[in-house]
């Protein structure tokens, strides 16, 4: 009579575990790494010229809105510390405004250090700057998880995006290093961006309209399950240089050229596979059985019963394959750029034949933001086609 | 009317099922019962052909289940698994649809199906229609189970430990929930159970199964009265005479003409006591608070302190209660009246210790039928009513 009547409580949300505790201390520790890298490292870097090495500049050099940086940082990690219900205003208000103001201190340094100087000069992010950009994100991850409600999360990331976007207007970046270098390179490097997406996309794609089938047969069959899964586990191993380079010979046999967009495409797609085999089988072998029973005794037939409740069921595993395949492929897509099939490595490699690190990092930071993005992206997806009964948090 | 004739189920060397043959008639409930492994969850699949049999027959109201395609044959048959395997991925109402959408019903058919369906079950359906099963009890559960074996009105039920997941008094209200749509629905039922007091409650034909072979197939009195054999005696237990109250509803022994009053004790006096042991207080709604013992009332005591105040959940049976948990229930708090009320507290009589005496030995055939069990040799019982 007593356990009827009252549900059992839907899981507890990630936002509920960070309830109980008095202080964060995921933002208290990534606010103490930001505000540390930003006192005690070199905020920016002056060079002579873009190849030049770098001297260290304290965050004193981009003046008021320096010390504003470092006032907000502090501010973060006394957010930390105070009560759950202020803290889950606060953390993610304090993200998004340190985020601009960082970047708009980096513009007004780059300002400053070159006025006089000669037009090749060049300032660059300093490591500094890069610690407090790393402990803001993890005060961002935070933040994310403290706010439960989805108008504060989404406000706080359109009120990062203004700053960083009035910053990059009004502020002096424009004059940092990686922007002068985004310049130089901004009739390439949009296509090369398309050419990265084009690449990894093929991969994930042909990845999942191969690796899934697979999936689906692995756990049909153990024999298909030894072979397969080993196959494509080794497969994982191999390193990826050396990947482009087995690929030579089938190729030339199959008389393709080694050289080019096909092989990078073929090489991914096989990275791709270990991910979306597994998780599609261990989806599929994780569906209950008496689900199965119940559904054949209810006279569904084998398509139904596949479709109707195998699918649905495996769904959260099979979409996190193809998320987990995604970062991977995005990473690797970068190597292909050496067997000449473009895409952001192609600034990478580049970049560092020149000795140019800015360059460098205009290809590897939007090669982080992609992947990031493919990641939201894959979980957002996840949230919408998955079920709410079967989904990791609760629909409470 | 389900009809198995001579059927036989082989695993390799083992039998599974060996040349079962019994009869199920029309709007009754068989139970199979036996130890563990006797074949009772095989017998029950062969009949919706989720297993082939090696040989035999199997019929329902005259047609060989294996003229009919499988898929065609299982969704005119209820079928509820112990695990209840509701899908996750589904809602209530949508766990309940299954079997309507792959007859292909019109969705506002199936809608007021699912509605009544939940009601019949017992549960709220504007509350419970569009929750997931992780959001209910194990007893919610099995409820949508049933429910959701009920949906497209078959006329055959296969339920295969439909309550065994549950706690004894979750497991009790199933019962009792059970016994009701049963009585509504007369539906064709075969019930596999590990427990004899399910099987005597709920079973009007209990079939004992005893590797792979059937020993006793017959009304649960009978099975009591007339062991066919040593097994079957051992098996129903030593205390048969109490078993035998598992049939017996305190419906039918119940007094209705109890002594009640809504106005507390304060016009209680020794004339109010018309009779009776007991005067009960109930509230506005007639709903049980408590009674006032007239013998302490007689010898001098105020009203106020010869009442006693109770929760009706925990102080009373229903009409569904069988006697045997009546009686238990009465042990338990050492009365020899319990007063009945309805599922929402509301006084409707009481049922006394001597009432359920009289049943017991109202049949004298328990007492000559222990004398029988000691000469088919069974040693001292142990009274073991339950088989794991
Ligand atoms: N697929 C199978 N292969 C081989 N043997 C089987 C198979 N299924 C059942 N058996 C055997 O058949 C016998 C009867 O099994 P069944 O599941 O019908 O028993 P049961 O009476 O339902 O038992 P329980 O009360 O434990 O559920 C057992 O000895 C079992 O080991
Ligand atoms: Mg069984």
């Amino acid at each position: 009579m007593r356990n009827e009547g009252h549900p059992i409580p839907a899981e507890a949300t990630s936002a509920d575990r960070s309830h109980g505790a008095r202080v964060d201390r995921v933002a208290g520790f990534g606010a103490a790494v930001a505000l540390s890298g930003c006192v005690a490292l070199p905020f920016v870097e002056f060079r002579e010229n873009r190849i030049a090495s770098g001297v260290g500049e304290a965050v004193t050099a981009a003046g008021w809105l320096g010390w504003l940086a470092c006032a907000l940082l502090a501010a973060a990690l006394v957010a930390a510390f105070l009560p759950h219900a202020i803290r889950a205003r606060a953390l993610p208000a304090v993200a998004a405004v340190s985020t601009a103001v960082v970047v708009a201190a980096l513009g007004s340094a780059a300002t400053t250090l070159q006025e006089g100087q000669p037009a090749f000069a060049r300032v660059s992010i300093g490591p500094g700057a890069w610690v407090a950009i790393v402990g803001i994100a993890v005060v961002w991850f935070a933040a994310w998880r403290a706010s439960a409600d989805v108008r504060t999360r989404w406000l706080a990331v359109a009120l990062a995006v203004a700053g960083v976007g009035a910053a990059a207007l009004w502020g002096g970046v424009p004059e940092l290093s990686l922007a002068k270098e985004y310049a130089a390179q901004s009739r390439r490097f949009w296509p090369l961006v398309g050419q990265h997406l084009t690449l990894a996309g093929a991969g994930i794609g042909f990845g999942a309209l191969i690796g899934i089938p697979l999936g689906v047969v692995a756990s049909r069959s153990r024999i298909a399950r030894q072979v397969g899964i080993g196959v494509v586990a080794i497969i994982q191993t191999i390193p990826s240089m050396a990947m482009l380079g087995l690929l030579i010979a089938p190729l030339a046999a199959l008389g393709v050229r080694a050289i080019g967009t096909t092989p990078a495409i073929i090489a991914l797609t096989l990275y791709a596979l270990l991910p979306i085999v597994r998780n599609t089988f261990v989806g599929l072998a994780g569906v209950d059985p008496a689900a199965l029973d119940a559904g054949r005794g209810m006279g569904m037939g084998r398509a139904r019963l596949f479709l109707g409740v195998e699918v649905p069921l495996a769904l959260p595993l099979v979409l996190e394959g193809i998320r987990a395949a995604a970062v991977l492929v995005i990473g690797i897509a970068a190597v292909t750029a050496f067997i000449g099939a473009g895409g952001l490595g192609v600034l990478v490699f580049q970049g560092w034949g020149q000795q140019a690190d800015d360059l460098t990092l205009l290809g590897a930071v939007p090669m982080v933001v992609l992947a990031v993005a493919a990641d939201a992206l894959m979980r957002g997806l996840g949230r919408v086609v998955v079920s709410p009964g079967i989904r990791e948090e609760a629909a409470a | 009317m389900i009809r198995l004739t001579e059927v036989t189920k082989r695993y390799g060397e083992t039998l599974a099922v060996d040349r079962i043959s019994l009869e199920v008639p029309t709007g009754e409930v068989s139970v199979l019962i036996g130890p563990s492994g006797c074949g009772k969850t095989t017998t029950l699949r062969m009949i919706n052909r989720l297993i082939e049999p090696t040989s035999g027959l199997i019929e329902i109201d005259g047609e060989d289940v294996m003229s009919v395609s499988p898929e065609e044959l299982r969704r005119r048959i209820g079928y509820v698994i112990q695990s209840v395997g509701l899908f996750p991925h589904l809602t209530v109402a949508e766990n309940i649809a299954t079997v309507p959408r792959l007859l292909g019903w019109k969705r506002e058919r199936i809608a007021s199906r699912v509605r009544e369906l939940l009601a019949v079950v017992g549960l709220e359906p504007a509350e419970y229609a569009e929750k997931y099963p992780r959001q209910l009890s194990g007893g919610q559960a099995q409820r949508v189970g049933v429910a959701r074996a009920l949906a497209a009105d078959p006329p055959v039920l296969l339920m295969d430990e439909p309550f065994g997941a549950v706690d004894p008094l979750t497991r009790e209200r199933l019962q009792a929930a059970f016994e009701r749509i049963q009585r509504e629905v007369r539906k064709t039922v075969v019930l596999v159970t590990h427990d004899v007091d399910e099987a005597i409650r709920l079973g009007d034909r209990i079939a004992l199964m005893r590797t792979g072979r059937l020993e006793q197939y017959d009304a649960p009195e009978a099975l009591l009265d007339h062991p066919a054999s040593k097994f079957v005696h051992d098996f129903v237990g030593a205390d048969r005479a109490l078993k035998r109250l598992g049939r017996v509803r305190v419906a039918d022994v119940m007094r209705t003409d109890v002594v009640m009053t809504a106005d507390g004790t304060r016009k209680i006096d020794v004339a109010a006591c018309s009779g009776g042991r007991f005067v009960y207080l109930v509230d506005d709604d007639g709903v049980l608070e408590g009674w006032v013992d007239c013998r302490v009332l007689a010898a001098g005591t105020p009203a106020e302190e010869a009442g006693t105040r109770v929760d009706w959940r925990e102080a009373a049976a229903t009409p569904d209660t069988t006697l045997k948990d009546a009686l238990s229930q009465m042990l338990g708090l050492g009365f020899r009246d319990l007063a009945v009320v309805d599922d929402r507290g509301r006084l409707l009589g009481e049922v006394s210790l001597r009432a359920i005496e009289q049943t017991m030995s109202g049949s004298d055939a328990h007492v000559s039928n222990l004398a029988e069990g000691e000469v088919l040799g069974a040693p001292a019982d142990t009274g073991e009513g339950e088989v794991e």
